[in-house]
């Protein structure tokens, strides 16, 4: 992992840009420059940028800590998991959910997590919800809350 | 001058009311507490608040007051952390380290706390006076620019941003680039053709500028979290006799706290280059001076000026950096940019013109800055234990916390799970960029000004007819090209000559 490798990422981009950008087209045009150049000119850029990323390479990735790497892949998985119930159970469960598994990736017990979750769905459910007007999503509690 | 009053007054005025002052309190409190947390700095505690304020129907201003106490409330919690455990709130605290754990590892904790709350203090009034005398001047002047002079000027903010902030230049640019890219994305306004959605009915609005910030600052710090993995401290304050500092600590630094509390605000009112740059300027300016003169001085070693020296900058160039955002609608830092962001969910623009058709909004601003100053020094010096207590809290607590109050934000935005899963994506597409080395300032201004800087393009070109030679037609352009060359090339230029006479020293 070194900076060759974002160059690389880079070109990458670049060609997406390029490929996503070269049919658009605008139907009636007014104007001599069209949506099509803008996003081209940052292609053009980005491209550059890998290029030269590329040719200069060097500057390796600091590696993490041993464990650090699957741990971080699994906070990713909880929080799109939290994006997907989310709306679909409701806040309170949903939080209450989040916080246990995110707590235990952050060293808490089982116990102390289950009641913070709880404790926190809850209340910032009412503090959001009922105290400060912005809606959040009832879920399955729909019918007692 | 009278002008300038009657605007003062009417900002007063806005400042003053309740809500408004009951607001900048609640911020300047919050943002103290986000910017004791390790990690979490004013741009964290700004992203986190700006959907919630939104989602809260708070107006314009008083959301904007809001933003404003956070910033400058995290500002100062960065220090707290400094002074008391060595441990940075955020970048632009590292100086205050320096010379501020020393003082409290010599029992005097809440004299040089509250010696560095006054400090700050000072270079927040010299800054709120810089920007009520300049600002002004500057919006006249900017509301003559067409759309050719602000592409450049956007170029240029661009330019600064990138090759202030970091060793590798090229990677700025980059993050620039990514980040008008993800404002391309969506219906385009001039031709209502569909960029880049690929049919999803999710992306013809575009990326909401709110999914990218949180992403950024909320779920990519998380996972940089992870990393260290950072366990609760349980630290104790100890009580040392005296609270404030006295008047002969006063007069001893009070050279240090002017000089820096104006080079904080000259540097932040360049676009770029932000607090920690200013902290760093002054307290090198500060050294150099005095220990020519003194050779008593013991920089590093708990020398009480250069603990005010970067307190004085880093504030004074946080309000600072208010100039290019409200005078040219070019924000000059990346709390700023987000700032901006916030207002163009309003449907505000900020610029020139603002100052004459929100004169309550840039002017209740202001004086709002002057009091949450106020209100943090007050608060500041009693409360210090309160704050401390913030990092007791235990990570398995916090980080939760963080997730699910950035994605209340997000989800009050559209009310839908599509932005909480692109929130999560970028976050993590985010995080791998840093691990590169990819600043991310200079990509929340390429998301905020990205529309901006396209329509000025395609507008001046649509005014000559496709000539490119409109872009450096005028006298500002070409001075604004002249600037944009020079930021890029002048640092460069220094760095070889250093790098020069090193070799030459060696050899």
């Amino acid at each position: 992992m070194n900076d060759r490798i974002l160059g690389i990422f880079a070109l990458a981009l670049a060609a997406f840009i390029t490929w996503g950008g070269w049919d658009i087209e605008a139907p009636f045009s007014y104007e001599p420059v069209g949506p099509r150049a803008f996003p081209l000119l940052l292609a053009l850029i980005i491209g550059l940028c890998g290029l030269w990323l590329v040719y200069k390479g060097g500057h390796p990735v600091e590696p993490n800590p041993p464990g650090a790497n699957g741990r971080i892949l699994l906070m990713v998985a909880y929080a799109a998991i939290y994006a997907l119930l989310f709306q679909w159970v409701g806040f309170v469960i949903s939080t209450a959910l989040m916080t246990v598994f995110v707590g235990r990736l952050f060293g808490g017990g089982w116990a102390k997590c289950t009641i913070g979750g709880v404790v926190m769905g809850v209340l910032f459910f009412l503090l959001f919800d009922r105290a400060l007007d912005v809606v959040l999503p009832a879920g399955i509690l729909g019918e007692f809350i | 001058m009278s002008g300038v009053l009657d605007h003062l007054a009417l900002g007063f005025g806005v400042a003053f009311s309740l809500t408004n002052l009951l607001v900048a309190a609640l911020g300047a409190f919050f943002g103290t507490m986000v910017g004791v947390l390790p990690g979490l700095g004013p741009i964290n505690g700004v992203a986190m608040l700006i959907p919630i304020a939104f989602a809260m129907n708070l107006p314009p201003e008083t959301a904007l007051i809001l933003l404003a106490a956070v910033y400058v409330g995290a500002e100062y919690g960065g220090r707290i952390t400094s002074i008391l455990l060595n441990v940075p709130g955020e970048a632009s605290a590292i100086m205050t380290t320096l010379d501020g754990y020393p003082l409290a590892r010599q029992g005097l904790a809440s004299v040089a706390l509250s010696l560095s709350a006054w400090s700050a203090f000072f270079g927040a009034i010299v800054s709120v006076t810089g920007i009520i005398l300049l600002a002004p001047l500057l919006a006249r002047w900017a509301l003559a620019f067409g759309p050719a002079e602000y592409f450049v000027l956007m170029v240029l903010a661009f330019c600064c941003l990138t090759s202030l902030l970091g060793k590798q230049p090229v990677k700025g640019v980059l993050a620039a680039m990514i980040g008008l890219f993800i404002s391309v994305i969506g219906v385009d306004a001039n031709s209502g053709v569909y960029r880049y959605t690929f049919d999803l009915v999710h992306l013809s609005d575009g990326i909401d500028f709110v999914v990218v910030v949180i992403a950024l600052f909320a779920v990519a710090e998380m996972l940089e979290m992870l990393e260290k993995s950072l366990a609760g401290q349980n630290i104790e304050v100890q009580s040392s006799g005296r609270k404030m500092f006295n008047l002969q600590e006063l007069a001893f630094t009070w050279w240090s706290v002017v000089r820096s509390s104006l080079v904080g605000f000259v540097v932040g009112v360049l676009p770029g280059a932000g607090a920690s740059v200013a902290a760093a300027v002054a307290y090198s300016q500060e050294k150099r001076i005095i220990e020519s003169k003194d050779p008593d001085a013991k920089f590093g070693r708990g020398d009480m000026r250069g603990l005010v020296a970067p307190e004085a900058a880093a504030t004074g160039s946080a309000i600072g950096s208010f100039v290019p955002m409200l005078t040219l609608g070019v924000p000059g830092s990346g709390t700023t940019a987000v700032m901006m962001g916030a207002l163009t969910l309003y449907n505000i623009t900020p610029g020139p013109a603002l100052f004459d058709t929100k004169p309550e909004l840039v002017w209740g601003l202001i004086a709002s800055l002057f009091i949450a100053n106020v209100l943090l020094f007050v608060m500041n010096v009693p409360m210090v234990r309160v704050f401390a207590k913030v990092l007791s809290v235990p990570a398995w607590m916090m980080v939760p916390g963080i997730l699910c109050v950035s994605f209340i934000g997000v989800y009050a935005i559209n009310a839908g799970s599509f932005d909480l899963m692109m929130t999560v994506i970028i976050g993590g597409l985010g995080y791998l960029l840093r691990k590169f080395g990819v600043p991310m300032a200079p990509l929340v201004l390429g998301v905020v000004l990205g529309d901006m800087m396209e329509q000025n393009l395609r507008r001046a070109l649509s005014i000559t007819d496709g000539d490119v030679s409109v872009l450096y037609a005028s006298g500002v352009s070409q001075g604004l090209w002249i600037a944009a060359v020079a930021v890029v090339v002048v640092p460069q230029v220094l760095r070889m000559l250093r790098r020069g006479r090193r070799r030459a020293a060696e050899a």
